[in-house]
């Protein structure tokens, strides 16, 4: 059992991260109750924003990772006001199309502005390797481990003590009953959506120096976070987080034993499943969504 | 908008129109049309009249064209057999997809389709034995009807139009039809519908079969107009949402709508191909972003597309004409 | 002889007891009114009977047919139609359209189901409303909607979650009239409701509920008088 320790590891090093991208997603449902199916779109901009000030500024990307977060949050709240504000209240189908929209028009601009090419952030530290237990990792994967962890344990605390958490927080629970408490719910939206986008943004950029770059580099990563999303609960999240650690596990077990190339169908068959059987996740109360709560 | 008569003028003249129009590229743009249009009409089939939005209805698209491809490569018959087979093999298919979903209610609904076609994308690019793999499949052009080997583009819009006819026939049946009155219900309000006795989770898979198996109709006659089947493009999220893209923009749950949105996205699409040709790739993402763009601003603001706003302007002009 | 038969219903949400061994019939032609403070399991019963939930224990039958397990579409088509208390309308879709789902259920024919409804659109008296969409409508015309819906599918048992909830005053006599009309013609009503005037003119009998179980079931001036559901409901609502 030499190899188990390795990917146990390899579980950990990799859920750290998608649980970063899913914390945002979820945060951005159990609020506004809405799905971002755009969200893959903000990693990827993230990823352009950690390789362009590589290239042209010779900004660490560690050292762009503290410029992402208001650079992000300023992205996600101008998009909230450009395009999410007028239908946070429409049905599921109009906010479906809105945030497809917002992926399509996203998504190719990037294939116009910096053409369909993977392009790779190399850091003189790429190479370096740490041996854990006999395993050998990456060292950028490793500090992208520990960060996006610091990051979401940074949300959480926030979402907990902040006032403004707090605010998120009742909305989520009751949104009329907020607006009645004097809540202003257009500002706990964009603030909500904003820090969505800024988690999923710094989440880009810990995975440009370990991933190429390309336009549609968000699609694969944030397929997993709905993933998580979706098994942890929507809304859910220290569900999505828990969950996040089992996809991974899935991922790098599946890697093992069927090989790469398939372990996407075992993932999307897992996620298929379990929104037929259980489609509030595993944590969340069944028929929730149904009951339009 | 039950009206028939505009539906009657818009596929007559594409039927007579081969007869005046010899230009190759006009007809082949009408091809086009017709097929888009279809594949639209059957997204609008499960999407506007049941209320069950797909965005994964790119992998019957892709049945359809896989069956017709690998019955021709395979084992040498007709792609019409081809045809009938994907369409039989996407209505079983959609009836295990319309069941297991059957409780699945908007975007979770939208994430299984979208799940779904990534499953056979992924099968359709990986199964090298059988489906060629990501090299995909060339479709060989064998001469006459039977095998839909065709040069003349004007059998083609003869071909296609039926197709298109067919799929209008199946939304105006739904447009008056009980069954239709009772389907439009349970978009409106599932529940309630129940409460009034309309077996709504069985209306619901019959209408994703239908959709699906029209769909699969549409995929099979492309890949033979084509004569190519690349896994990466029928089973992509981009082409559902291109469906669904033209039945919003024409107006969901309106007979003619998908064929008055499938217009104008192909023409859009065609013209910047002929004006932006050399850039390639990034002409693609050109009219993508355009896309996306529609999409948001049709559903916020032109939420019953082309065919409920020129509605509305007609009936303004009818009160209009009325009151002086 | 009973035409709607509860027997021995009970339903729980994780730890929460929502129905407790609720057993009544009901006759046909009668008129029952369903009282009890909010969460006394009176909304819960009503998803019970329609097939909306499933319940623990217990069985619903009709005409001495089992209607527990079968889906709420069944349900509707063997006889039991309902009004909902949160009202839904299908928005989108004009009065007589709203009415003609409800006729379709018993008639294959569109155009005799568009007579149909059109001749009960009139009778709740929204015939001037008729070519308007669902969503255009005040409370009180969705509650005659509503009603008309449910009596489209030509029910045994009509099942009314709040006729008056929400309902200005002025239209509340009107509603209460039509209901009367309804039971006069001789169908047979279970109706919940509120407004305690309202229910002890029109009922014949009354069931109480308070958390989840009967506490008092009979004719309108001997429940009112009774002592627990003076102490878990009138007492409330008249000192209020």
């Amino acid at each position: 059992m030499t190899v188990l320790p390795q990917l146990i590891v390899s579980t950990l090093l990799l859920g750290g991260i998608y649980a970063l991208i899913a914390v945002g997603l979820t945060l951005i449902f159990g609020v506004m109750r809405v799905v971002n199916f755009a969200h893959g779109e903000f990693l990827m901009l993230g990823m352009y924003l950690a390789l362009f000030a590589f290239a042209r500024l010779h900004f660490d990307p560690y050292v762009t990772l503290v410029l992402s977060l208001p650079i992000s949050f300023a992205v996600g709240w101008a998009s909230y006001r450009g395009v999410m504000r007028p239908i946070v209240h429409a049905s599921h189908n109009v906010q479906v199309f809105t945030t497809v929209g917002l992926s399509i028009a996203l998504q190719n601009l990037a294939l116009v502005l910096w053409t369909a090419d993977a392009r790779f952030l190399r850091t003189d530290y790429y190479a370096v390797v740490v041996r854990i237990g006999g395993a050998a990792f990456n060292v950028a994967q490793i500090v992208a481990f520990a960060l996006a962890v610091a990051l979401t344990a940074g949300l959480f605390a926030f979402m907990r003590w902040s006032y403004i958490g707090k605010v998120m927080r009742a909305t989520a629970q009751d949104r009329d009953a907020s607006a009645l408490m004097g809540i202003d719910t257009d500002r706990v939206y964009a603030i909500t959506w904003a820090v969505g986008i800024a988690c999923v943004g710094a989440a880009g950029v810990l995975l440009a120096p370990i991933y190429p770059v390309y336009p549609t580099a968000g699609l694969q990563f944030v397929l997993i976070a709905y993933v998580a999303v979706v098994l942890g609960g929507l809304g859910d999240m220290a569900g999505a987080l828990i969950a996040a650690l089992a996809v991974a596990a899935v991922e790098v077990a599946g890697s093992y034993t069927i090989g790469t190339a398939w372990k996407e169908v075992l993932y999307l068959l897992l996620f298929i499943g379990i929104l037929v059987v259980r489609p509030a996740g595993l944590f969340g109360q069944r028929g929730a969504e149904a009951l339009g709560t | 908008m039950k009206a028939v008569a505009p539906a009657a003028v818009v596929f007559v003249c594409a039927g007579l129109a081969p007869l005046v129009v010899h230009d190759a590229f006009l007809l082949d743009s009408l091809v086009l049309i017709l097929i888009w249009g279809s594949a639209a009409a059957a997204w609008n089939v499960a999407g506007g009249y049941a209320g069950q939005i797909s965005l994964g209805h790119s992998a019957f698209f892709g049945i359809g064209a896989y069956a017709a491809g690998l019955v021709v490569t395979r084992w040498e018959l007709s792609p019409w057999l081809g045809l009938a087979v994907g369409a039989l093999v996407a209505m079983a298919i959609g009836l295990v997809v319309g069941y297991l979903s059957n409780r699945l209610r908007g975007p979770y609904f939208v994430l299984a389709t979208i799940a779904f076609s990534q499953v056979l994308l992924i099968v359709g690019s990986r199964w090298r034995g059988f489906t060629s793999g990501s090299e995909g499949i060339p479709v060989p052009f064998r001469p006459g009807f039977w095998t839909l080997g065709i040069a003349d583009k004007r059998v083609w819009v003869w071909i296609t139009l039926a197709l298109a006819v067919l799929a209008y026939l199946l939304q105006l049946y739904l447009d008056r039809s009980r069954r239709g009155y009772q389907l439009v219900a349970v978009r409106e309000d599932e529940d309630a519908a129940l409460s009034l006795g309309v077996p709504a989770r069985w209306l619901k898979v019959a209408a994703i079969c239908a959709s699906a198996a029209l769909t699969a109709a549409c995929g099979a006659l492309w890949a033979q107009y084509i004569g190519f089947v690349d896994p990466f493009y029928v089973f992509s999220v981009d082409l559902s949402v291109k469906f669904a893209l033209a039945a919003i923009i024409g107006g969901l749950g309106t007979a003619l709508g998908p064929f008055l949105g499938a217009a104008l996205i192909t023409t859009v699409e065609t013209y910047l191909r002929a004006q932006f040709g050399g850039i390639g790739t990034r002409l693609i993402g050109i009219y993508l972003i355009v896309y996306g763009c529609a999409l948001i601003v049709m559903v916020r603001w032109v939420p019953h597309g082309l065919v409920g706003w020129i509605g509305e302007r007609l009936r303004r002009r009818v009160t209009a004409r009325a009151e002086t | 002889m009973s035409l709607l038969s509860i027997a021995g219903v009970s339903k729980r949400f994780g730890g929460i007891v929502a129905n407790q061994g609720i057993s009544f019939d009901v006759a046909p032609g009668e008129l029952v009114g369903i009282i009890g403070p909010n969460g006394a399991g009176k909304s819960t019963l009503f998803e019970i009977i329609t097939g909306f939930y499933h319940p623990d224990e217990g069985v619903v039958s009709l005409d001495g047919a089992r209607l527990t397990g079968l889906s709420p579409d069944a349900i509707c088509r063997r006889g039991v139609a309902r009004t909902f208390q949160k009202l839904r309308p299908f928005q989108g879709l004009t009065v007589l359209d709203n009415v003609m789902v409800g006729a379709l259920t018993r008639t294959r024919d569109v155009r005799h189901a568009r007579e149909r409804a059109r001749e009960l659109v009139g009778k709740v008296g929204l015939a001037e409303k008729a070519e308007a969409h669902a969503r255009t409508l005040s409370t009180g015309q969705r509650k005659r909607l509503e009603l008309a819906r449910a009596l489209a599918t030509e029910p045994r048992v009509l099942l009314l979650d709040e006729v008056t909830g929400g309902v200005d005053q002025r239209t509340i006599p009107e509603l209460v009239q039509l209901v009367r009309d309804l039971h006069a013609g001789g169908l047979t009503v279970l109706v919940i409701e509120h407004n305690m005037r309202v229910i002890t003119a029109v009922a014949q009998r009354i069931v109480a509920l308070q958390l989840g179980e009967v506490i008092a079931d009979g004719p309108p001036d001997q429940v009112t008088r009774d002592r627990r559901v003076v102490e878990a409901y009138l007492g409330l609502a008249y000192t209020q």
